[in-house]
């Protein structure tokens, strides 16, 4: 049964000539699982948001959409509510009261049911979500996977036949994404619920998903099942191929024989096929070799850190150096403490046994002045915490209200600091204005301004499509190659893999092991890249899907 | 979240026994009732929270009442039982001392009542009632209490990321701090308003605003209640009928008097007893069945 029919739909912004999605013309079949993706600003929120009406900007709509044959502008309120699921980017945002078992009851509520019925749905619902452990919990005591697993729940206790999703797993560390795909996939085969999400980590989800849409400018550019789509990404040359899983790149990059795999699995069994009419040399791992360190520009020496003072401890011991210039990712799992020892390097907390020296100095004996004036700069995960004013170009500025420079020399150095970020064309617009990635860069400009000599940064990448991803890598390289040491805590391992200096993985406070990037991750065995995975069994010490590329073309 | 024992009972029997005990309490200044509620009351407190309540009793409640028995005489000169002259050439006199001692004792069985109201009436139970009355409280209440703590975090936060620039509230002279407290109120509004839109947005999207709405809830009056319930009213109106006939009453000025005891006033005692103990009586009668049990198993 078809369920959506979007003919020929195009969307204008207030005040705004240009469309932002054009003449768009999909079908959508009952039970399908459709992936949209695409850059940022690339229409794809705003053609979700166009599938329920409700919760449509405002703007000019032209073209179409029948929602089960009918006019979707038919659908009244009531039947939005219940027939169309709708789950936000922001886990936090989307949850409306104190209780989950209130969560869970609140669009019920709304629909009418009576106690009995609504009993027997928020009791359905919690189990089928395994959320009967945490039920009579408060939402403040959830984590961020958990809270978007209520969202779902919440929207699927009213029974939808459709689930859009803008972004889910965006704000998610990639085992709750992991998870919460799984769900969807559960939610998708078991109840065949149509599900069509946007998405920009598309390594988990586009295995389960039937269709794979591209977006671009606004038009629809790709539509096919995920293999297809790839290849024909792969023939327009188009920046969007460089966000497909791992295996489908490194395929693409080496040769055209069979259809595209998608998954590490799938990938695996091609190589084997690929590798047996070659002669190849199977490569052990190479031992790490970490250059010994210059003048270290932070150094960890025997801290331990507690919240409160009958509180566990979270960071344990931990000692490590991070060189002059030198580009230092942390990995590890949520809660091992990653963040907090980036906060610790940053001065924002003080550890009760330890010294954390920065420059060479004992950091707890440093005025905030020493710390913080052309030394430290701490970018913190979400951008937003930084901005102040109205303008991008007035939050600039605001940084420099304390120092003595003259107007013209205050200006100039807004201007280099927005032409090196190419932030020129965006100083006028509001910073919530701006898109996630471009926030980011805002961000990072006022901070810069600061000339920091240490860059602290935590989870950069969260939430930004893989365009902006090397966008912002090839700032921190520019920076790195000034000197500037900088020391990112991620979960992005693909990122870390490919850009960083030196890797260390992080868990349970301490750091286990360190090494440059590429021996770092030949070393892991699970905790690696998606093309290490692929080809560990060959080429140990291929990391990125670029490395395997040259070892299959130099061999073949 | 305390649900076990009394706690455990429907929010509205809480409710109700909390009213009848804090009221009663507050009027009865027959000795007697007084003697009974305050040591049903910290009995209840001491189960309740165990070495604590007996800390606080002993620690602030007992000061409490010998400040509020001393004080009452030193101003209060009524009553005609004179037991000697204060250097002023004001009388103590013995009904000003017995008021005193009644209204301390008083005062102190409502603070204890209180702590255990406190206790047993968690915020959603609060809710769940007066949800019942307007429906559009309950969930203005419940979503104040999400966002109360979520705004907390996010200042805290704000003010860290503030802090590694420089511009946090503990950093700079009394100026600058000040400013610096401002610009992240500011931050906090635009954020907050920032994001309602889009928790507007969740509520509206699961048809909130539609005709109708109903209140869930995880309570049931179940049997078990309902027996509680009529033992707790017919207790209730026992006592109330004792009121009313003036048993329960005491005259201190000019002179004390207190109603007497005869047969029918034992029986409004010992439902007042029975009425405060339920809760204790309750608990206990459930340990032992529980010990029972558990050494057959």
């Amino acid at each position: 049964m078809e369920i959506y029919r979007i003919e020929d739909v195009s969307f204008t912004f207030p005040l705004q000539a240009r469309k932002a999605i054009y003449h768009i013309q999909l079908t959508i079949q009952s039970g399908e699982f459709i992936t949209i993706g695409g850059k940022s600003g690339s229409g794809k929120s705003t053609l979700l948001r166009q599938l329920k009406p409700i919760l449509s900007p405002h703007g000019e709509r032209e073209g179409k959409i029948n929602f089960r044959g009918l006019p979707i502008e038919g659908l009244d309120q009531r039947q939005q509510a219940s027939e169309i699921g709708f789950v936000l980017q922001n886990p936090d945002n989307g949850i409306v009261t104190d209780k989950v078992w209130h969560e869970l009851a609140f669009g019920l509520e709304s629909l009418g049911l009576d106690q009995q019925a609504i009993r027997l749905r928020v009791a359905e619902t919690a189990s089928f979500f395994g959320i009967q452990n945490w039920f009579h919990k408060s939402v403040t005591e959830l984590s961020g996977g958990q809270k978007q697993l209520l969202n779902l729940a919440s929207m699927m206790a009213m029974h939808p036949t459709v689930l859009l999703l803008d972004e889910p797993t965006s704000q998610l560390d990639p085992i709750a994404a992991a998870d919460f795909i799984e769900t969807l996939r559960k939610i998708n085969r078991e109840l065949g619920t149509t599900i069509i999400m946007t998405e920009h980590r598309l390594e988990e989800v586009l295995p389960v998903s039937d269709r794979f849409i591209v977006m671009d400018e606004g038009k629809v550019i790709v539509d096919d099942n995920p293999r297809k789509a790839g290849e024909a990404l792969w023939h327009m040359n188009h920046p969007m191929f460089t966000a497909v899983p791992s295996p489908m790149q490194i395929y693409a990059g080496v040769t055209q024989d069979s259809s595209y795999p998608v998954t590490v699995k799938e990938g695996r069994q091609w190589l084997d096929r690929y590798i047996t009419n070659r002669s190849f040399v199977r490569e052990e791992a190479v031992t790490a070799i970490i250059s010994s360190v210059k003048q270290p520009a932070v150094r960890f020496k025997d801290i331990w850190f507690k919240y409160e003072k009958n509180g566990p401890d979270v960071i344990k011991d931990l000692s490590f150096e991070v060189a002059e210039g030198q580009f230092y990712c942390l990995v590890g799992g949520n809660g091992t403490g990653k963040t907090t020892a980036l906060s610790l390097a940053g001065g924002l907390y003080q550890p009760y046994r330890g010294k954390v020296y920065i420059g060479g100095k004992n950091a707890a004996s440093m005025s905030f002045k020493e710390l913080y004036q052309s030394n430290l700069a701490y970018l913190p995960q979400n951008p937003q915490h930084l901005f102040v004013k109205k303008t991008v170009e007035q939050d600039l500025a605001e940084m420099l209200v304390q120092s003595s420079l003259t107007r013209e020399e205050k200006a100039d150095k807004v201007f280099a600091i927005s032409e090196f970020l190419e932030l020129q064309n965006l100083l006028g617009m509001h910073p919530y204005d701006l898109s996630g990635g471009e926030q980011q860069r805002a961000a990072l400009a006022k901070v810069l301004l600061l000339e920091p000599r240490i860059l602290l940064l935590d989870e950069p990448t969260k939430g930004l499509d893989s365009f902006f991803k090397d966008k912002l890598a090839s700032y921190l390289k520019k920076l790195n190659a000034q000197g500037v040491t900088i020391i990112m805590v991620s979960h992005d391992i693909e990122f870390c893999a490919k850009y960083a200096d030196v890797c260390a993985m992080f868990f349970d406070g301490s750091i286990t092991t360190s090494g440059q990037a590429k021996t770092f991750f030949a070393g892991n065995s699970f905790y690696t890249t998606a093309a290490n995975r692929m080809v560990r069994h060959v080429w140990k010490s291929a990391v990125t899907v670029e490395d395997v590329i040259r070892r299959c073309k130099n061999h073949g | 979240m305390n649900r076990n024992g009394f706690a455990g009972y429907h929010p509205l029997i809480n409710f109700v026994y909390f009213t009848a005990v804090l009221l009663f309490g507050m009027f009865f200044v027959h000795p007697i009732m007084q003697v009974i509620s305050l040591v049903s009351a910290s009995c209840y407190s001491i189960m309740l929270r165990g070495r604590r309540a007996v800390r606080f009793q002993l620690l602030y409640m007992l000061p409490l009442l010998l400040a509020a028995a001393l004080f009452n005489p030193a101003f209060n000169h009524a009553g005609v039982t004179i037991l000697f002259y204060l250097k002023s050439g004001n009388p103590i006199t013995l009904e000003s001392i017995l008021y005193g001692i009644s209204s301390a004792c008083m005062l102190i069985t409502v603070l204890i009542w209180f702590s255990c109201y406190n206790a047993v009436m968690t915020s959603d139970k609060f809710i769940y009632l007066f949800g019942k009355l307007i429906p559009a409280l309950s969930l203005i209440l419940s979503m104040v209490l999400r966002f109360v703590p979520r705004y907390k975090d996010q200042i805290r936060r704000i003010s860290y990321a503030q802090r590694s620039i420089g511009k946090d509230v503990s950093q700079g002279n009394l100026l600058r701090r000040a400013r610096n407290g401002l610009t992240i109120l500011s931050i906090m509004t635009t954020w907050a308003l920032e994001n309602a839109i889009e928790t507007a947005d969740s509520m509206k999207s699961r048809g909130y605003g539609l005709p109708r709405r109903t209140s869930y809830s995880l309570y049931r009056l179940d049997n078990r209640d309902k027996g509680f319930m009529a033992v707790m009213l017919s207790l209730i109106i026992i006592v109330v009928i004792g009121e009313v006939n003036g048993e329960n009453t005491m005259r201190f000025f000019p002179s004390v008097q207190t109603a007497e005891v005869t047969p029918f006033s034992i029986l409004i005692y010992a439902a007042y007893l029975g009425l405060c103990m339920m809760p204790v009586i309750q608990h206990m009668m459930e340990a032992i069945k529980w010990k029972s049990i558990a050494s057959k198993m």
